[in-house]
Parts: structure tokens; C-alpha cells; sequence
């Protein structure tokens, strides 16, 4: 399978830097992989003032997102690899979303429609790979806006039988090595058996 | 009382800036004092930096001097009011970092000595969303609005639950007429005067 890891946490020393290793070393051999590193590249997550007003303009013409518009429509899967923050992704990740999900990319609006057409049909498994400082149960009380943005709004831009898997480590701050190792060892086998 | 309003719009003739203006004519108007934080106008970076990201843990998590004053202006605060486009059925990335960069511990909230999370904005006594959106209303439903569930659930969580909130939307509006547009602009008028 082809595959497209995008990971977004500012420290490579981070417990999500090492679930993106346990990651990348579950998908080796078995997968092809494409990987972005936002903080490492440098990328700018305010959509700007140009980019809002032409907002409906071919992507060509947008600054600094060809790349990662490449690998979108390359990959078959798409592995987010992020901490939780404030129930969603990190500001990094949401402008990555905001900046390169954009029209003739992830859907159309042809001429005369009322209705967005969906672009990524390429996409058939959507992977979330995260940890959150709360509970689950906090998560359910604060609405997990992250998860629904990657399993509603991201996946209707897919292909229509796309699948989503939500891996997830809670109580990140008081848990235990143990529990983590197991949240690893999770991640790379559910990379190793992704298909 | 003490009104802070954020506001995230790349372009400065936007809807959401005519929308903002509005509010805080509403507002003034009914006696309280209003502090708007325009965070494209101020430059505000959206993404948590390495830097940030030490610092979070530490002593004195806000280094960024803009971080330290937005900080002591929600102190101070015993209204807020959020005024942002709906992309991707949430916050754009520059309010999501505002939210990861400014609530931080001390601000937002403290760790107990079990490291659980507590409240620190017991102060803010009104959490006000106004925002628009390219979907119709029963779409945004369908999809779930996950910005406003980020701050009536999540941010809430941090103000306590005695903070009641209030939530203000144009929905579909590529397809507003100007009487609508305005219809709303003066709904929050009027909605602001009687916070």
C-alpha cells in the first residue's frame, strides 16, 4: 500500500516523535511510504490573506503546498501522527489542513454547483495516531472535535468506502511505561498489519 | 464588565471583522469595557514552538510577551467572545494556536498535586462563539461543529461549569443575500447588548 505519514509535534524527543518511529518501523518492508515533517519543514499555518480571497484559484498558484499536494493524491493511506491539544490537532496540523485541503486538492466546486465534489478517492484508509493528556471520558465531554474532523469532514473527501482507525493513548501525563510500551507496540503492529 | 474579543480573519474587510465591529458596538453600547485581539492584524504565531513547548512545562510557561498579555487579559476578563470563519468544521489554526499558546498552565488552568487538571478561569463568567460557515446549518449539524465544541466544552471545562454560553452562526454564506448578512450583523448587535 501507499503510504502517506504526516507528523506534527515540535520536539524529536517527544513520546509522538517515538510513535512515529514505531510507526514508520511497522510499515518498512511491508508498505510504500512518503512521510512530512510540519515543524521540521518549516511550514506556515496561517492561511494568509491571498490564499483566503483566492481561495477557489488552482492550487498551482498556491505558495508552498505542491509537495504535500503530490503525496495526497499519491497515497491509498493517510497516518496522522499528533498529540492531542485542546481536543483537536495542534495549530501546526489544523493550518496544514486549512493550507493544502483546498479546492481542486482534496474536492471541486465546479461551475454552477451548489455542492463541494470530493477529489481524494484515492484515499481509502484514514489512520489517527495520538495521545491526550485527559481521559477518555473528558475527551467524550469536550466532544473530540479532532477525531471528527478527520473521520466527518476529512473522510467525505475520500474514497467512499474509506475507513478510519483512531489509535489513541489517554491519561498520557500519569501513565504507567508499561502502558505506553503497549500503545507503541500497538501502533507498529497495526502499521505492519494496515491494509 | 470586562469583554475580551478574539477575532481570526486574514483579511481586514472580512464578514467576521465587519461582524467583530458590530459586536463591539453592541457591547460599549450596553456599558461594558471591550478589548479586541485582531490576531492576524497583531501578527500572532499560531504554531507552538520548540521553545513554547519547554517553556509549557516549566515555571513561566508564556515567553512570548504577546503569550504573557493576552494571558493577563483573560485574567481580567469576565466575558469572552470568539469571533471566527468555520474551516473544516472548526477553529482556523491561528485561533486553535491562540488556544494552545495562551491557556496554558497558570492561565488556563493549574495541576493539582495529584497532577490532575484543574480550572483557572473561574473569572470568565461567558463564553460568546460568533461564527460563519460555507455549509448549511443541517450539514454543520451532520458534521458536528467542532470549533464550537471546542469552546463550549473544552474551554468551558477551564472556566467552570457556572459559565453560560451563547452561540451566534450565518450558516451557507456564499449564499446570504445582504439582507440576511445584515439581518445577522444586527442580531449581534443586539444579542451584545444584552450580555
Amino acid at each position: 500500500m501507499k503510504v502517506y505519514v504526516v507528523y506534527c509535534h515540535p520536539s524529536d524527543t517527544s513520546f509522538t516523535a517515538a510513535a512515529r518511529n514505531r510507526a514508520l518501523a511497522g510499515l518498512k518492508g511491508n508498505h510504500e511510504v512518503r512521510i512530512s515533517d510540519l515543524y521540521a519543514d518549516g511550514f506556515v499555518p496561517e492561511l494568509s490573506a491571498w490564499e483566503r480571497t483566492n481561495h477557489l484559484s488552482p492550487p498551482d498558484t498556491k505558495p508552498g503546498i505542491a509537495a504535500y499536494a503530490e503525496n495526497l493524491r499519491w497515497c491509498e493511506a493517510l497516518v496522522f501522527v499528533y498529540p492531542t491539544w485542546w481536543a483537536g490537532q495542534p495549530a501546526m496540523l489544523k493550518g496544514w489542513i486549512d493550507r493544502v485541503w483546498v479546492a481542486g486538492v482534496a474536492y471541486e466546486l465546479p461551475e454552477g454547483a451548489n455542492r463541494i465534489r470530493p477529489l481524494l478517492h484515492n484515499i481509502r484508509r484514514l489512520v489517527v495516531i495520538t495521545s491526550h493528556g485527559s481521559s477518555k471520558l473528558i475527551n467524550s465531554l469536550e466532544g473530540e472535535g479532532g477525531k471528527r474532523i478527520v473521520t466527518r469532514s476529512l473522510r467525505v473527501l475520500c474514497s467512499k468506502k474509506a475507513r478510519t482507525k483512531w489509535i489513541a493513548l489517554y491519561n498520557i501525563d500519569t501513565s504507567s511505561g508499561a502502558t505506553r510500551a503497549a500503545h507503541l507496540d500497538r501502533v507498529e503492529k497495526a502499521m505492519r498489519e494496515l491494509r | 464588565m470586562q469583554v475580551v474579543v478574539v477575532l481570526a480573519h486574514p483579511n481586514s474587510d472580512s464578514f467576521s471583522h465587519a461582524i467583530a465591529d458590530r459586536a463591539c458596538v453592541g457591547l460599549r453600547g450596553a456599558g461594558h469595557e471591550v478589548q479586541v485581539l485582531d490576531l492576524y492584524g497583531l501578527g500572532f504565531r499560531a504554531a507552538m514552538s520548540m521553545a513554547d513547548h519547554v517553556a509549557y512545562h516549566g515555571d513561566h510557561p508564556a515567553i512570548d510577551p504577546i503569550v504573557a498579555e493576552h494571558g493577563a487579559l483573560i485574567k481580567r476578563a469576565d466575558a469572552l467572545v470568539f469571533v471566527y470563519p468555520t474551516w473544516w468544521s472548526s477553529l482556523p489554526a491561528i485561533l486553535k494556536g491562540w488556544l494552545e499558546r495562551v491557556m496554558v498552565p497558570g492561565i488556563a488552568f493549574v495541576f493539582n498535586d495529584k497532577g490532575k487538571v484543574r480550572p483557572g478561569l473561574s473569572n470568565v463568567r461567558r463564553i460568546v462563539g460568533i461564527s460563519t460557515y460555507g455549509s448549511p446549518r443541517a450539514y454543520v449539524r451532520l458534521i458536528n461543529d467542532n470549533g464550537r465544541r471546542t469552546l463550549t466544552r473544552a474551554l468551558r471545562l477551564n472556566t467552570g461549569l457556572r459559565t453560560r454560553t451563547a452561540w451566534l452562526g450565518l450558516y451557507a454564506i456564499d449564499s446570504a443575500t445582504a439582507t440576511q448578512r445584515n439581518e445577522f450583523l444586527d442580531r449581534v448587535e443586539q444579542r451584545m447588548r444584552s450580555l
